[in-house]
């Protein structure tokens, strides 16, 4: 996995020309599929718990992820995003779908169907980096126990092989080595967030699964952690699957967007292209409505009206037009489907090739 | 007089400290707050954990719990006085917190609205009761008359069908709407002064688009004075006139929100200001960071509070001194605490009560 290889440039936004990606890996398909993806939660009512309906958490996700890439999942409250990603990790079982997973030898495994006790070795290679830093350390246990956790209990290595391993990724997050006996509380958010990405790469995953990894911290903390994880991509060829509801953080990190709304994916195209000329009109609306950090750009915002549709009980047709200015009857009555409107972007909406949207100047 | 009233501010902070004094040593949650309110206008307290913003917006409004309390400064409010004809100026900070005059300020002339609807609401009353109980306490009138009120405020702040919501309870709102509630039971009384401590962190972005057009709507006809307490430097781009900008207790610049953003003075600003992801951003850029972390409140630096951060720092002076706030330009309009700006020891030539005259 570390072995040197040819390297090519990066797909998209060459800005960080330090990152490498693996032509070899690239050829041979993409890391994760995700194909057709549903999670349906059934909603119970009564004495009897009788199924009146379900919450359409997922509902048809598609999307893949090519090794060495940053893929982001975003959107407002329930559009679906974290679950999505618990589903990819079988935190949770899909209600029908597949995830197609290359592990290290290169055998693709359904991680959708999976019998639980071959999880375990496959969990090795995804891992996830969670919100919280402060709920998602044990207080009682010390650096060594919480990143070297991963090791004892996959049973990698001696103890004293573990202690160095422990060492190691301190270091390589930025945290120095002698912390190894410290507990948690000693640490600001930003350290905390470092200890929860060590523990997560301790056993070299190929895929890293951050849940909006720097909404907990404060703004000038946000940088730092971005960065380190721009910079152990490029080191170590990690893919990331990034959930969050920060535009500006997603831009800063990915290499495409996925901007899900109600369980579906409305848009997915390269970076630049989708906050540049956004196809779908709830990414203008969702692009629009960020505020931004220059008084002089007071906008002139599109502000939605209403409020997400409930995912128990969508409108007919496409599930956005409620509140799209630019519904029309069709929009009404059927839901739209994925599909590419250039190469690598796909949009759903019944009007994507006679609409002009607005998108983020850089 | 009524030529004057618009420089005369509606709410001005002096010097305000509000210390907690714990068991492991007392911390100086607001260390010397001052800053003035206008009628009419949006003031932007911003910084991050710890800076001193939300125990600045208890201390208004009298709410700071045990063991903080306000140790010295004045938060004067000025108010018609009760013939109606002349002005007066109330000193709250020297208010008993329990009496009746701090609760006819609280909820009446300064309206209140929090970050998490949820909790401000009581889960077991109906959201038009609290509100009709709102409306009595400060207005004195019958509950026909208050839920009469309470129904048109709803109606006011863009809620669907006022008449049905008005029976509902906190949880079964959405988030959007709970937050408009709230804003309408804050604006109850018709107060002067709306406080907002991070009214739209919990809310996502297109329903923070929402509650951000409806305070501006609302400011623009009612005239109120809005205080926006934020940690979101967007938000207070698109929102606010003028900014302080807080660090650990103090206020390290206070400016207008132009000047803030385009010529920061303070080191803490520029960081603050070059560090935040923006949408504008090139794809995939690393972004310029500010090294350290805020240091634990009972770990406050000696000297300047952001000195172990800053990259300017001058050795021998910003460790051993604490800057005052003091004003960059003739106008007062800019003021910066930081020995770039002001060297030590010249600084009491300009006397920060300077802008106190009228």
């Amino acid at each position: 996995m570390s072995e040197p290889t040819p390297r090519v440039a990066p797909p998209v936004g060459g800005s960080d020309r330090g990152r490498r990606l693996d032509a070899a890996t690239a050829a041979a398909g993409p890391l994760l599929d995700v194909r057709r993806l549903r999670k349906y939660f059934p909603i119970r009512r009564g004495l009897l718990r009788r199924l009146v309906g379900h919450v359409r958490a997922v509902d048809d996700v598609s999307f893949d992820l090519r090794p060495g890439e940053t893929l982001s999942l975003v959107g407002e409250s329930g559009c679906g995003k974290t679950t999505t990603a618990r589903c990819i990790l079988r935190a949770i079982t899909p209600t029908s779908g597949e995830i197609l997973f290359r592990g290290g030898g290169g055998e693709v495994v359904d991680v959708a169907t999976l019998p639980k006790r071959r999880l375990r070795p496959l969990r090795r290679q995804m891992q996830m980096i969670f919100q919280d830093p402060f709920s998602s350390l044990n207080p009682r246990k010390t650096l060594l126990d919480i990143v070297g956790e991963p090791l004892l209990v996959n049973r990698v290595g001696d103890r004293h092989q573990r202690e160095e391993r422990v060492a190691e990724l301190l270091r390589l997050v930025g945290l120095r080595p002698e912390y190894m006996r410290r507990f948690p509380h000693a640490f600001s958010g930003g350290q905390r967030q470092r200890i929860g990405i060590a523990r997560a790469l301790a056993l070299n995953p190929s895929l890293v699964v951050a849940d909006e990894p720097v909404s907990a911290l404060d703004v000038s903390v946000q940088a730092q952690i971005l960065n380190l994880m721009l910079d152990l991509q490029s080191e170590l060829g990690l893919t990331y699957l990034f959930v969050a509801h920060d535009l500006s953080v997603v831009k800063h990190v990915s290499d495409r967007v996925a901007v899900m709304y109600v369980g579906r994916i409305a848009e997915i195209a390269d970076t630049d292209r989708l906050f540049a000329t956004p196809r779908h009109p709830y990414t203008e609306a969702l692009l629009s409505a960020v505020p931004k950090p220059d008084p002089r750009l007071r906008s002139q915002r599109i502000v939605l009206e209403g409020d997400v549709a409930d995912a128990a009980n969508p409108p007919p047709g496409c599930y956005f037009n409620p509140r799209c200015s630019y519904a029309a009857d069709i929009c009404r009555t059927e839901t739209p489907r994925l599909e590419a409107i250039a190469p690598g972007h796909l949009v759903a909406c019944h009007r994507a090739r006679e609409l002009t949207l607005r998108g983020v100047a850089v | 007089m009524s030529g004057n009233q618009s420089l005369t501010p509606i709410l001005s902070v002096r010097d305000l400290k509000t210390y907690f004094f714990a068991e492991e040593g007392t911390v100086k949650a607001v260390d010397g707050a001052s800053f003035d309110l206008h009628a009419g206008r949006t003031l932007g307290i911003v910084g991050e954990s710890g800076c001193g913003k939300s125990v600045t917006a208890r201390s208004i409004l009298r709410i700071v719990e045990r063991p903080g309390r306000i140790v010295s400064g004045e938060i004067l409010l000025r108010r018609p006085a009760n013939d109606g004809q002349r002005e007066e100026t109330v000193d709250v900070a020297r208010l008993d917190p329990e009496s009746r005059e701090m609760r006819r300020i609280r909820g009446g002339e300064i309206g209140l609205v929090f970050q998490e609807p949820m909790t401000s609401f009581s889960p077991v009353h109906t959201v038009g009761n609290q509100m009709v109980e709102t409306i009595r306490l400060h207005l004195g009138v019958d509950a026909a008359q208050a839920r009469e009120r309470a129904i048109g405020l709803l109606r006011q702040v863009g809620i669907p069908k006022p008449e049905r919501r008005v029976d509902e309870y906190a949880f079964q709102m959405s988030g959007g709407l709970r937050q408009r509630a709230m804003i309408a039971t804050a604006l109850a009384c018709g107060p002067r002064v709306l406080l907002a401590d991070e009214p739209t962190t919990a809310l996502d972005v297109t329903t923070q688009a929402q509650i951000l057009d409806l305070l501006r709507h609302l400011q623009a006809r009612e005239g109120m004075a809005i205080v926006l307490i934020t940690h979101n430097l967007g938000v207070v781009a698109e929102m606010c006139d003028e900014v302080v900008v807080m660090y650990l207790g103090r206020v390290v610049e206070r400016g207008p929100v132009d000047a803030i953003f385009h010529a920061p003075r303070h080191p803490y600003t520029q960081a603050l200001l070059r560090s935040i992801p923006s949408i504008q951003a090139q794809v995939r850029t690393k972004l310029p960071t500010i090294s350290g972390s805020i240091p634990h409140p009972h770990n406050r630096p000696p000297g300047c509070p952001f000195h172990p951060r800053c990259v300017e720092w001058i050795r021998g002076t910003c460790e051993r001194h604490e800057p005052e706030l003091l004003p960059v330009d003739g106008e007062n309009r800019v003021a910066v605490s930081c020995f770039l700006h002001h060297p030590p020891r010249v600084s009491g030539a300009i006397p920060a009560g300077a802008q106190a005259g009228a």
